[in-house]
């Protein structure tokens, strides 16, 4: 890594935290204007067992004193205590949580990555012939469905479907915990943008392929595995890379989505749920791990750029 | 000894041992059970606390009845049974104190023993920490300055030696043995390793410093992840049953509960609350295999209409301050009441807005649940019976020219049955009285601040019981203390003559017919008065693998760990 690099990453670190704390406290400022907490219950407390609940979480103090321990909390790594599930710490939950996130869209991104390449590979060196036409209507189709209708195709497929043919014996077991569960939810949310990537990589081949130095690596009798990924893909890539960080920002939003459908206890179903239930003290540590979440990938896909291409220098 | 006698001692012996044999439990077919004795489930929610202080929704008690434990509890038919306290209490003749004799083998699951001073202690936090349930211990005396931080210690009770107890009362209550079984606030707590731990807030951090003393322990917990449970060796309560661990997953949504079920990851569906949801029961029900595992059983909750009694059309007493009666010969909104719950078809209501009958079913016996002390019986509410044409007399009398009608609003808190409930009550006042009432939907929050402040003309109203005893209904919902205070009845009716019939009840023991009587009294006066036109009572759906024995619910609590087994499969 360069003098620069290092000095572009320490900046965008830098300019990473401050959005994080800005989207922080604008939802902070933002929560504590909507009427009623996750404190009202059926049973109606006295109001010394309100006052009592209320101090508890600091919520009697005035909305700028909150804040002010609220940053002091945060300079701690401390995002305070759930509203609903008392005594549950709010930072712990919401780490183990990014865990199963960026496992799940860590594997989203390697189904982006190699069946969209893949198949825009094949298009590209086989244009214009069967295996291009069905390669991309393939791709239409991937990027035309959206990724939870995806979900509830696999979801049909996996398991209630395997479950009937096979008599029982085999099952998709929704959930999370066991290395066979990432597939399937990595798939559904993978493949929109597999198809994106497909169709990219095809058109970015087709232009690599006619340069003249692929057509000298030709004439030097290479062979065709030597020169389509040593010499043509990794001038095609570039293209790719630049859309890749608005891809993981859709995979990092669109897994709000999959974690729900899937069960998967990650960021993206607790997001939810902490919004239904109104633990607001949830939803303003998701919020500022999702703004970091997405400031580091988009940090990474550009430290990328200087290894594709190494005309690039920060 | 003679030859003769030897054989006559020796008959005798013979013949005694044949009649224990006869009189003695029949043993029955031996269960072969399954190797691994661990009971799997799934749940949305996690546990509100950990802490039976702040114990507040059906998944905590259910846990809690399993780690902790209270002087007396219910067993499955509901009975209330000597559990901490080794025998029922004895009540001076005034009602007023009440002495406990403990049990002299109890420990904690850490093995430190339990004495009066832990019971003295455990009762004193809760009242100090003061949330829902510490209104369980209200009865004793100084226990309302304990709450209000006036005082550190409960006057009223003591403790005169290690394995007695002492509550003195303000006045009889004959409900405060009920609530003393409820697995809640007035469980014993081990008070060194709650200090050891670092106080109120640490303990239940870890599984280290979470000790109770019941026949479960927690073993494992990652907060909305999962919940692990392994009984307690050598308990002092005796045999903790045939299980060896329960596993409890969390965040898992009704169809995913269901599908693993299906595919034999979980053994039951349904234990605190955690039901299937209604489209897989009603697939369960209509398959004839799937539904022998299928139990729909009544559930602890009523659901309905509620009518202000202050304010609007509906009013017996418009302009009446909140805690003053608002009884009145002339009540100008009874027809108006009457004519509303007559024109809702509960069987209609419970087919449409309940998923054909499964998660609610029709209420015809006023708002005290059926199957719970004090229910009215299935034809107790008059107003419940479904007559159109007389809905419709009876309303054209009351409003001939729809001025009092104009406007009205059916307000209520938003959720799936909530909304199914309140477009059905629409749609039969339409179609039955001409009426057409707006439907206002809000969050639970402004829903309870607007009731509050007693300006909901008619809204949703529902309770879900907390222990098996009328006085948690009259006393929460519709006395005139409560009217006055605003933390229930936000009707604000106030029944004079229907206090006194309630307090004068709350003194008796209930196990009485003569106490429950009166209590049925009191409840024909608030269905005379329509305050609530009560529609629906809650069901509890469980399904359960067939190869699992002992699971059961008895309409207000799961039944204990202690008798779950899996059978070989």
């Amino acid at each position: 890594m360069t003098r620069g690099t290092l000095v572009y990453a320490v900046q965008r670190l830098v300019l990473i935290t401050f959005t994080a704390l800005v989207v922080s406290s604008v939802v902070f400022i933002g929560v504590h204007q909507l009427p009623g907490t996750a404190l009202a219950s059926e049973r109606r407390l006295n109001p010394e067992t309100e006052l009592a609940l209320l101090r508890h979480y600091h919520l009697d103090l005035p909305w700028p004193e909150q804040y002010a321990l609220w940053l002091q909390g945060l300079a701690h790594g401390d995002l305070g205590e759930s509203l609903v599930n008392m005594g549950t710490h709010i930072t712990p939950l919401l780490l183990r949580e990014l865990k199963v996130s960026v496992t799940l869209g860590l594997g989203a991104v390697l189904v982006t990555i190699i069946v969209g390449m893949s198949l825009g590979v094949l298009a590209a060196i086989r244009q214009n012939t069967w295996v291009d036409y069905a390669a991309t209507t393939a791709a239409v189709v991937g990027y035309s469905v959206p990724s939870f209708v995806w979900a509830f195709l696999l979801i049909l497929l996996t398991v209630s479907g395997f479950y009937a043919w096979s008599g029982g014996t085999f099952y998709e077991d929704l959930g999370w915990g066991k290395i066979e569960q990432i597939p399937v939810p990595a798939f559904a949310l993978g493949l929109p943008y597999a198809a994106i990537v497909a169709r990219l990589t095809r058109a970015s081949m087709l232009e690599v392929i006619r340069q003249d130095y692929v057509r000298t690596a030709w004439a030097k009798g290479l062979s065709a595995r030597v020169v389509i990924l040593r010499h043509a893909l990794r001038n095609a890539l570039i293209p790719v890379a630049t859309i890749l960080g608005p891809l993981i920002t859709g995979i990092i939003t669109g897994s709000v989505v999959i974690e729900f459908l899937f069960g998967i206890p990650g960021l993206g179903q607790e997001f939810v749920t902490s919004i239904i239930s109104r633990d607001y003290n949830i939803v303003i540590g998701v919020f500022t791990f999702y703004a970091a979440l997405v400031g580091v990938a988009n940090l990474i896909v550009d430290l990328l750029y200087p290894i594709l291409d190494p005309r690039i220098r920060y | 000894m003679t030859r003769s006698s030897t054989l006559r001692t020796f008959a005798a012996v013979l013949c005694a041992a044949a009649i224990a044999a006869a009189c003695g439990p029949t043993p029955g077919p031996s269960e072969a059970l399954a190797a691994d004795q661990t009971l799997r489930m799934g749940f949305q929610n996690d546990m509100t606390s950990l802490d039976p202080a702040h114990v507040d929704s059906a998944v905590d008690i259910g846990i809690l009845a399993e780690v902790f434990t209270g002087l007396y509890k219910f067993d499955n038919q509901l009975a209330i049974k000597p559990y901490g306290a080794s025998e029922m209490p004895s009540i001076s003749a005034d009602g007023k104190t009440w002495t406990f004799k403990l049990r002299k083998d109890m420990v904690f699951s850490n093995g430190d023993k339990i004495t009066s001073a832990d019971w003295v202690w455990s009762w004193t936090r809760t009242l100090r920490l003061n949330d829902a349930y510490a209104s369980n211990l209200e009865p004793i005396t100084g226990a309302a300055d304990v709450e209000a931080g006036t005082a550190t210690k409960i006057s009223g009770l003591s403790a005169p030696d290690a394995y007695t107890l002492v509550a003195k009362l303000d006045a009889p209550a004959g409900y405060w043995l009920t609530q003393l079984a409820m697995p809640t606030a007035a469980q014993v707590l081990n008070q060194k390793v709650i200090t050891a731990a670092g106080g109120d807030d640490k303990w239940t951090e870890s599984v280290t410093t979470y000790i109770g003393s019941g026949p479960f322990k927690m073993t494992q917990r990652t907060p909305k992840a999962s919940m692990d449970f392994e009984p307690v060796k050598n308990w002092w309560g005796g045999d903790t049953g045939k299980l060896t661990k329960v596993h409890i997953d969390i965040g898992i949504d009704d169809v995913s509960r269901v599908k693993k079920f299906e595919s034999g990851g979980y053994e039951n569906v349904g234990f605190a609350n955690q039901s299937p949801g209604p489209d897989d029961v009603l697939r369960y029900k209509n398959d004839p295999v799937k539904s022998k595992l299928l139990t729909i059983y009544n559930g602890a909750r009523t659901s309905g209409i509620g009518f202000n009694f202050v304010k609007g059309p509906f009013a017996s007493k418009p302009g009446a301050t909140p805690g003053e009666s608002t009884v009145n010969p002339s009540d100008p909104g009874l027809k108006g009441r009457q004519a509303f719950s007559m024109a809702i078809d509960r069987a209609e209501l419970a087919d449409i807005a309940c998923a054909h009958a499964i998660t609610c079913q029709p209420a015809y016996g006023g708002p005290i649940t059926k199957g719970f002390k004090g229910y009215l019986g299935d034809t107790g509410d008059p107003n419940a019976k479904f007559d159109a044409a007389a809905a419709k007399a009876l309303y054209t009398s009351w409003d001939p020219d729809g001025s009092k009608v104009k406007g009205l609003e059916y307000r209520y808190n938003t959720s799936g049955g909530n909304t199914k409930r309140a477009q059905n009550y629409q749609a039969q006042w339409k179609k039955n009285l001409g009426v057409d009432v707006k439907l206002v939907p809000s969050d639970f929050p402004t829903l309870q601040k607007d009731r509050k402040k007693k300006i909901v003309i008619m809204g949703r109203e529902s309770w879900g019981i907390d222990y098996d005893h009328p006085q948690d209904w009259f006393d929460n919902l519709y006395s005139c203390a409560q009217a006055k205070i605003g933390r229930g009845n936000d009707e604000a009716y106030c029944n004079p003559a229907m206090d006194a019939i309630t307090t004068a009840a709350n003194a008796k023991p209930i196990s009485d017919p003569a106490t429950v009587a009166e209590y049925v009294k009191a409840g024909k006066m608030l269905v005379n008065d329509v305050v609530w036109a009560a529609t629906d009572y809650g069901t509890q759906p469980y399904l359960t693998q067939s190869y699992v024995k002992g699971m059961g619910y008895n309409s207000l609590y799961d039944f204990p760990w202690e008798g779950i087994r899996i059978l070989q499969h």
